[in-house]
């Protein structure tokens, strides 16, 4: 095992969510994606953890309703509120 | 190795939060607040019907407090901008359409009855988003429970021996259903984190503030969440849900 790769696991374990929310200095950056390409389950998290972001975000760009505006329902019904 | 790792997650989130910015620039201008009407009669505001005033041209602010001194035309304006998105955040926390719906109609009521006592400490949607997420956990707590997904601390320790890494057997179409599935799967306090900063893609400090958590302790809930949902997707991927 490479020197340091204990070291560089468990960096890269501990600054994961920073990774992924880009919170990560560029020196850090790289040091876990160093990491990920030699460690295979670190490689396979961040993989399906940053395909599974693309895949939320999607989500967020369908869109979730047919019909209707939704205000129309909620004006109406504010018009029945006393004023 | 495969483009997930190698492609830069901070430049893979700039779409998203791209589209956080100008949601967040639609719903509230930065512009400072060009009007006070606090303590000000509704008499004495700009009419309804006119033109360089009229609601659609205004900020939520000066919305708020035209609809606070009584105006239901501002509050109405309020409703336009923000009710579809509201609707959105719910109907992933719910996955009812006809429960969003009510959850929305619920939390637009509470916010025009009380929007008097809107003190303007935080944006007006923040306000409303927080209103409709409690309504909708209200409601959730009256249903029995389902088998929520481990958020467990530790979970990432546990789910790390992916020596064999098989190739991905989900169309984007499943993946989607998947990741719905594990989104509504999540416990109530972890799902509302998910859905504001992964899937609406608002700011940390803006889910947070809407959530009503410290930032160490939003990002915390985040990180087990999005650990949770990845722990489904892959056994997905694995064929180890079939």
């Amino acid at each position: 095992m490479r020197p340091g790769f204990m070291l560089d696991h468990m960096f890269t374990r501990r600054h994961l969510a920073e990774y992924l929310d880009g919170e990560l200095d560029a020196r850090g950056r790289d040091r876990l994606r160093d990491h990920a390409h030699r460690c295979p389950s670190c490689h396979r998290l961040v993989a399906t953890l940053v395909q599974m972001l693309d895949g939320l975000r999607g989500l967020g760009q369908a869109p979730p309703r047919t019909g209707s505006p939704i205000s129309d329902s909620v004006i109406a019904r504010l018009r029945d509120e006393p004023g | 190795m495969s483009a997930y790792v190698d492609g830069d997650a901070e430049e893979g989130r700039r779409p998203a939060e791209a589209t956080a910015v100008a949601r967040e620039r639609n719903a509230a201008p930065p512009a400072p607040q060009r009007v006070r009407f606090d303590g000000v009669n509704a008499a004495d505001l700009p009419p309804s019907g006119g033109s360089s005033n009229s609601p659609g041209s205004l900020a939520d602010d000066e919305l708020v407090g035209l609809a606070a001194a009584g105006r239901r035309d501002a509050f109405e304006e309020l409703v336009r901008r923000h009710a579809d998105h509201l609707y959105a955040v719910i109907l992933r926390f719910t996955g009812e359409p006809g429960e969003a719906e009510e959850v929305v109609q619920e939390a637009f009521l509470r916010a025009w009855r009380g929007i008097d006592r809107f003190e303007r400490r935080s944006q007006f949607f923040t306000w409303l988003y927080r209103i409709g997420l409690n309504e909708a956990k209200r409601r959730a707590g009256r249903r029995p429970p389902a088998e929520p997904l481990s958020v467990e601390e530790g979970a990432l320790e546990q789910t790390t021996d992916f020596t064999h890494a098989p190739e991905p057997r989900a169309e984007q179409h499943d993946l989607r259903e998947v990741l719905e599935r594990a989104v509504r799967a999540l416990p109530e306090g972890y799902r509302a984190p998910l859905i504001l900063r992964d899937v609406e893609g608002l700011s940390t400090d803006h889910a947070a503030e809407i959530m009503g958590l410290k930032q160490a302790a939003f990002k915390s809930r985040l990180h087990r969440a999005r650990l949770a949902v990845r722990d489904a997707v892959d056994a997905y991927l694995t064929g180890e849900d079939a």
